[in-house]
């Protein structure tokens, strides 16, 4: 396990069947790193954030989260453990309020500071500020995405791992989302992002991981990624 | 007083007793997708207990209720846990052919205890009413139907206003996406229903003692809590209660219809279940899908 890790993924493989979706992928991040996981339709990409958060059943390999081993662990005991995952989609509870998705965010913690991380959290979110009172469902795709990430924070994650917060936005609008990402992560918590805009991904990214068909293709900074003649023909169509 | 408005009068009355039955049994098919057979069973476990505790001890039956809930929350908690856990996830068939035996394993043990005597419950008061005009209100009834908008209150309150009640939205809203806010499923599944065991025990109290129990008396309140969330529509306690008042309201307005007599209750209101059902599938209240 290399030193320091916050985040050691070993030989993990998974799926939902007989044959596994991921083969052997080792993946690791240090603290405070922005990590990205680029790869097609279909590579694999949300059932490794899956396996990572206990959704997805691991067939072999490891995971260890600081210095503890999450593989096998049941979801809620992820969570606990500051692994935070956003799906894809968003996933909120539509028909209740905003205030009330962010504050299932912060379900596990004891601690008496959850109203007032509410209100940091609203500093990234100043659009959500008069919304807290509507349900999550009436709200546009850009400001459901942010619901969506507040309330992965609300866990106080110490990773959080964010799946294709861009899709289905306008470009106006997936911008602003990658920059609140960019921010959460200059302020301390150490962001896995899975991106369908390639290029948005790895301008944000420290390193990046391609994945094809299952496996991990390639890695590496994410300025020699976005330079790999490889990674420029197979996603950003140059 | 006109015989409109009586018949009104014991259409609601009769409605509340099934907002009572049906609370739970909506809850649960609500969140965890079960269409709970053993409701019933359910219903006339808190029966008995409130009948034990009116013959043994002289316990007033409205005063029985919280320990109805209590027994049944308990026994509610462990048989999710313990045996309906195991199969949240299979095919709705499954749970019930499941919930179908723990009716008859709880009927069966109901009658070894119990016998099949006919048991009633009734407190000095049972023959008092209030009168208005020429109709007697019974005491008994009205207290009923206090009981169950007092349920329902609190039903509501647990989901909208509670922690525990947003994890339990959020498990019957998305499984996943509850699990990745650290909901622990187990544990909010047996919750629930054990608050759902737990509203029918007292709904079981009520019937006590406006009607005389058999083991096998439960049966029937499953088919009528069915009868009231397809009417009033599913994932609303607000719709489980009009549901129910408009079911209580139906049986006794058709059976007073000319032509029609007391032994058409069941028929007509489930001829206008079946009307809703073609009408108006998410029934009058319920949210879509
Ligand atoms: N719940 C599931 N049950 C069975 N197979 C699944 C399930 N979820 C995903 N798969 C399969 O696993 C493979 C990988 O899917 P996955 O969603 O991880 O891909 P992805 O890289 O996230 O794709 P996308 O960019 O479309 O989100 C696909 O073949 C998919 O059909
Ligand atoms: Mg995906």
């Amino acid at each position: 396990m290399t030193v320091g890790s916050l985040l050691q993924v070993d030989k993990l493989t998974a799926g939902f069947g007989l044959t596994p979706v991921l083969f052997d992928v080792d993946l690791e991040l240090q603290p405070g790193e922005l990590v990205a996981v680029i790869g097609a339709n279909g590579a694999g990409k949300s059932t490794l954030l899956g396996a990572l958060s206990g959704l997805v059943r691991l067939e072999r390999g490891s995971v260890h989260f600081g210095d503890r081993r999450i593989s096998g662990l049941r979801p809620e005991m992820i969570v606990a453990s500051g692994l935070v995952h956003v799906p894809q989609g968003r996933r909120l509870f539509s028909t209740m309020t905003v205030q009330r998705n962010l504050l299932l965010g912060a379900y596990r913690r004891r601690d008496g500071r959850v109203q007032q991380d509410l209100q940091r959290i609203l500093q990234y979110f100043p659009a959500l500020a008069d919304k807290l009172d509507r349900d999550a469902g009436t709200l546009s795709g850009g400001e459901q995405q942010m619901v969506a990430i507040g309330r992965g924070l609300m866990a106080r994650p110490r990773l959080l791992m964010i799946d294709e917060p861009s899709l289905g936005l306008a470009p106006k609008v997936v911008d602003r989302v990658m920059e609140i990402v960019k921010t959460i992560n200059q302020d301390g918590t150490a962001v896995l992002l899975v991106e369908q805009d390639v290029v948005l991904a790895l301008e944000i990214a420290n390193r990046g991981y391609v994945l094809e068909n299952g496996r991990i293709a390639m890695s590496g900074a994410a300025a020699d990624l976005r330079r790999d003649p490889a990674v420029r023909k197979a996603y950003l169509g140059v | 007083m006109s015989q409109f408005t009586q018949q009104i009068i014991l259409g609601l009355l009769l409605g509340g007793i099934y907002v009572a039955v049906a609370l739970g049994f909506s809850l649960v098919w609500g969140i965890l997708n079960i269409v709970n057979l053993a409701h019933g069973a359910l219903v006339i476990v808190g029966a008995y207990i409130t009948w034990l505790l009116f013959d043994r001890l002289h316990v007033d039956p409205f005063l029985s209720l919280p320990v109805d809930a209590l027994a049944l929350f308990v026994l509610g908690y462990a048989l999710q846990r313990g045996v309906i856990n195991r199969v949240i996830r299979a095919p709705l068939l499954f749970t019930f052919l499941l919930t179908f035996g723990i009716n008859l394993v709880i009927v069966s043990l109901v009658l070894l205890i119990f016998t099949a005597d006919f048991r009633s419950v009734t407190p000095s008061y049972s023959g008092n009413g209030l009168h208005l005009g020429s109709v007697t209100i019974p005491y008994i009834r009205l207290g009923g139907l206090a009981v169950a908008l007092l349920l329902a209150g609190i039903l509501w309150a647990i989901l909208n206003r509670t922690r525990i009640g947003a994890a339990i939205l959020a498990v019957g809203a998305d499984r996943d996406a509850a699990q990745l806010v650290g909901i622990d499923l187990r544990h909010i599944y047996a919750l629930t229903f054990a608050i759902g065991a737990a509203f029918a025990g007292v709904a079981g109290g009520i019937i006590s003692t406006s009607q005389s129990i058999t083991p096998t008396a439960g049966d029937p309140y499953t088919l009528q809590s069915f009868a009231v969330v397809i009417l009033g529509g599913l994932g609303r306690v607000s719709a489980t209660v009009v549901g129910g008042l408009a079911f209580g309201l139906i049986e006794v307005l058709g059976q007073s219809a000319p032509g029609l007599g007391s032994g058409y209750a069941g028929a007509i209101a489930f001829v206008v279940l079946v009307i809703v059902l073609v009408v108006r599938p998410r029934g009058l209240l319920g949210r879509l899908a």
